[in-house]
């Protein structure tokens, strides 16, 4: 029992310190990479190549006054940011890093790199996790008394329902090929070929739903292009216009881990988890487990790259212009997703 | 240019026919300025006859303090007949005693601000003004304290008062109001616009503006001398001031008679281009930043940067030229320079064609811009918008061709418009215009004549003649109008900068639009602001300044850490 304990606290905490590690090495790659893509140096100063930027960034939010206006709603507007946090980190514990090895820590099974190997409703558990994200946002915009951040909140509870349904149709198809909602089990199911030539991730079979996922991914996570809720050129900052020092810190490290979910489940639902295409490797005993999880983390890296990259492509969606894209798009193609799963396992392709 | 005689007679004629008797003079104010002097009663027939039955196009009203002079006050109304190259000049009389005069915003909507500004700065009452609230004045200037009379001196500082608000309209039943301003992280000027919105969309918007007032004018006709203004003038703008240099200068030559040399008018013509050039490529970066696309505001400064460079080598500055004094330009530029312009402008063709390739398809920008601040060609015309803004709303107007100055006589610009009305339209427009501009350039060096660059001015210039000029610059057209006076200084300088009418296009423009796009279509008037840069680093104890040269900076960039 107290091994057990043990070694999921030992999962959570090396979960914990790798994801708030992601958080400073991409705000680098993010301006570095920005800076890149523009021709400009980017921060160069602090350390080498800048890389000890993000800690003086981080220095500098910790030392700066945190104020609190005098007219907002004290309460929920400490709130706000606490859930932003808190939300974002917990939905990782459903989700795997690497194969399950048969590994065994202090005589107890490791069941897998992941927090809650038991957790048979993984998908369902991070999706109702994720959806409470949006209450950070709408609780700072309102509790902010102001209203460019009124403006803020409303906007991202409208985008979040639009587009959290054209998510999670496309999801339902991942779920109806590997009949488990267990995240495990998604990975397995997309071992090996299909039709003969390509690898059977999701990716492959089922392309819409994949392309949906993305942008309604990209969507939750409000970057450009659908950073409505904090428009700088529309509503100053939206709905964090009223937050400073460590308050402000705890949306940005939000949002920066919701990336890396998101990235984390594009990567296990539609681009085959830890899986090579073509090639079936055998994970075994500590390093084969090690292998999966380089496997896995560099599929996420490049996910995150992707997210980078998207945002110093593409201009900013007008608000009208998202929720048509949501609505009149995303949803139909995410249901026509769902139909070619249905027709695919019907018709014994997939 | 010489004006055409029949253009003139046709324009006396048509007014003669409206007012009879109330026409009391006409004459020409060499070269190219008709000067009607009216009876004041006949403002609004005289103004309808010229817009409406002449086709005249209103530039500027200018409020004289002539009580030293004749007496009384002068409101000169200024038109533009863009197809005859003429300018015409509406002059009434308001008593000394009780200064008013009728209003003519009835009938031209674009007057709106002129007469605001007259009543507020000489205190001529507009009689019938549909919005007299006050324009340019701070809120808590005292009642009654008119800036531009003679008599109130240039530095007066009355002492400011607490509690003072705007007068701001009521906004309509049910709909909230947004402020947008005095500070607003896009807009980098101070302006406030208060957004009246009900949801997302906007019902009706105020404005208030004018918090950055410097009392620019006053000081041309106070303190300085006539060659100490263009100094002055080139500052009020931290984009394109050399343009309101030229545009003094020309304004002053044409009241005194004084023949500018070939070469000047080449030079000024090839630095008015330069300044176009980096003006829109700064404008494209600000727009992208807008929507969000800070990639395209990266690459164009980095684009605009070399053209900086340029400059700084013609002129000795990035910005702020200091080229232009009266009678022609103060340096030459050395024949061993314009391989490297050459150089330059073709590099920044190569780069800009790969931006705008970028742009005009990126479906994004098109849909953040077309349909976006839709400014119909009649509504254009009635609010006097000029440059691109016009232009994208396909009113073919360009004072380069209006009323050729400089070499634009023998540099002839393409004009460049669209039929769009759109925010999209003005960043096609501003595009092109970037890319004539560099042809223009080309075009200056290929043909500049050898020869003098200035003409000494020996004679005083006389007093009481009026000189009016008008520059396209990048923003649009702008007006100086200097009516001469004694001590060698202006009796009286009027100054329009290009964004003051087309500011007053906004309210259309953003009607019925969604609050994401304001901004853009703000942006789209390109509003103007300050770019200065320039580092001095000064050892406090010892009190040694070093001034980093461009390459030192530029390292310090590359390696880190100034202070090492």
């Amino acid at each position: 029992m107290w091994v057990e304990v043990l070694v999921i606290g030992i999962k959570l905490a090396v979960v914990l310190a790798a994801l708030l590690t992601t958080v400073p090495i991409m705000v680098w790659v993010e301006r570095r990479a920005s800076a890149l893509m523009q021709d400009r140096l980017g921060p160069n100063r602090v350390g080498p190549f800048g890389l000890f930027q993000p800690v003086v960034d981080a220095v500098k939010l910790i030392t700066k006054e945190d104020l609190i206006p005098r007219d907002v709603s004290r309460f929920l507007f400490i709130l706000a940011p606490v859930v932003a946090l808190t939300v974002a980190l917990s939905t990782f514990i459903a989700v795997p890093f690497g194969s399950d090895t048969g590994l065994e820590l202090f005589g107890h099974a490791v069941r897998g790199f992941i927090v809650a190997p038991d957790l048979n409703i993984g998908v369902l558990y991070i999706f109702a996790i994720a959806s409470l994200a949006v209450y950070a946002t709408v609780l700072a915009g309102w509790a902010s008394n102001n209203k460019y951040s009124l403006y803020g909140g409303i906007r991202a509870s409208a985008q979040t329902i639009s587009y959290e349904l054209a998510m999670t149709i496309s999801v339902v198809g991942v779920l109806m090929a590997s009949s488990s909602l267990h995240l495990h089990q998604v990975v397995e199911a997309q071992t090996g070929t299909w039709l003969g030539v390509l690898p059977r991730w999701n990716v492959c079979t089922q392309l819409l739903g994949a392309i949906t996922f993305m942008v309604a991914a990209f969507a939750e996570t409000n970057r450009i292009p659908f950073d409505l809720p904090e428009a700088e050129a529309e509503l100053v900052s939206g709905y964090l216009t009223e937050y400073s020092s460590m308050k402000y810190a705890a949306f940005f490290m939000g949002e920066y881990v919701h990336m890396t979910v998101a990235s984390a489940l594009m990567t296990v639902l539609f681009f085959g988890g830890w899986t090579l295409p073509w090639i079936d490797l055998a994970f075994a005993g500590w390093i084969g487990g090690l292998l999966s999880i380089g496997i896995f983390c560099a599929k996420v890296a490049f996910f995150l790259f992707f997210f980078v990259w998207v945002r110093w492509t593409l201009p900013r969606f007008r608000f009208d212009q998202l929720m048509a894209l949501g609505w009149k798009v995303m949803i139909p193609l995410s249901v026509l997703n769902f139909l070619w799963v249905g027709f695919a396992i019907a018709a014994g392709i997939m | 240019m010489a004006v055409a005689e029949g253009a003139m007679a046709r324009v006396v004629d048509g007014i003669t026919d409206r007012l009879g008797q109330q026409l009391i003079e006409a004459s020409l104010s060499p070269p190219d300025t008709l000067q009607l002097v009216i009876d004041p009663s006949a403002v609004r027939a005289a103004t309808e006859q010229l817009v409406r039955g002449l086709g005249a196009r209103f530039l500027i009203s200018i409020g004289v303090d002539r009580r030293l002079l004749a007496g009384d006050f002068g409101v000169v109304h200024l038109f533009s007949m863009d197809a005859d190259h003429l300018f015409v000049a509406l002059d009434c009389s308001a008593a000394a005693d009780d200064p008013r005069i009728d209003s003519i915003t009835g009938v031209v909507p674009g007057a709106a601000w002129s007469e605001r500004e007259f009543r507020d700065a000489v205190g001529v009452e507009p009689v019938g003004h549909p919005d007299p609230r006050r324009l340019m004045l701070a809120d808590d200037w005292p009642e009654g304290l008119y800036p531009l009379r003679r008599d109130v001196p240039y530095n007066i500082d009355p002492p400011p008062a607490e509690g003072v608000r705007p007068r701001f309209a009521a906004p309509p039943e049910g709909a909230s109001v947004l402020a947008m301003g005095p500070f607003y992280p896009v807009l980098e000027e101070p302006a406030y616009f208060r957004l009246f919105v009900e949801g997302e969309t906007i019902v009706g918007c105020d404005y208030r503006g004018f918090y950055n007032h410097r009392g620019i004018e006053k000081l041309g006709d106070s303190t300085l001398t006539y060659n100490e203004v263009p100094y002055l003038a080139e500052r009020i703008c931290g984009i394109c001031g050399f343009i309101h240099s030229s545009c003094y200068c020309q304004a002053v030559e044409k009241a005194a008679g004084i023949e500018v040399p070939r070469r000047a008018r080449f030079l000024r013509t090839l630095l008015l281009e330069v300044e176009r050039i980096h003006s829109h490529l700064l404008w494209l970066g600000i727009a992208g930043h807008i929507i969000g696309f800070d990639t395209v505001l990266m690459q164009a400064w980095r684009i605009r940067e070399p053209v900086m460079w340029l400059a700084e080598e013609i002129s000795g500055n990035r910005k702020t030229y200091g080229m232009n004094t009266i009678g022609g330009v103060r340096r030459d530029v050395p024949a061993a320079l314009i391989p490297k312009l050459l150089a330059t402008v073709a590099e920044v063709e190569r780069e800009l064609t790969a931006v705008r390739d970028a742009v005009v398809t990126d479906t994004t920008v098109h849909a953040r811009t077309r349909n976006v601040g839709r400014l119909e060609t009649a509504w254009a015309r009635e609010v006097c918008v000029v440059g691109p803004p016009a232009r994208a709303s396909n009113v073919a107007i360009d004072a380069r061709l209006d009323h050729p100055y400089a070499a634009y006589d023998e540099i002839v610009p393409k004009i460049c418009t669209d039929e769009g009305g759109d925010t999209w339209a003005r960043v096609v427009v501003r595009l092109n215009e970037a890319f004539e501009s560099i042809r223009l350039v080309r075009e200056t060096l290929a043909h500049m004549p050898d020869g003098p660059v200035l003409t000494e001015v020996s004679e005083p210039i006389p007093a009481g003649r009026l000189g009016i000029s008008t520059v396209e610059a990048p923003r649009g057209e702008a007006v100086h109008a200097v009516l001469t006076g004694e001590d060698n200084r202006p009796h009286r300088w009027r100054v329009r900068a290009p964004t003051y009418p087309n500011l007053q296009a906004v309210p259309a423009m953003i009607q019925n639009q969604m609050i994401a796009d304001v901004p853009i279509t703000l942006g789209s008037l390109d509003p103007c602001f300050s770019c200065t840069e320039r580092v001095e680093a000064v050892d406090v104890t010892s009190g040694a300044i070093r001034v980093y040269s461009r390459r030192e900076l530029a390292s310090l960039a590359k390696r880190g850490g100034a202070g090492r």
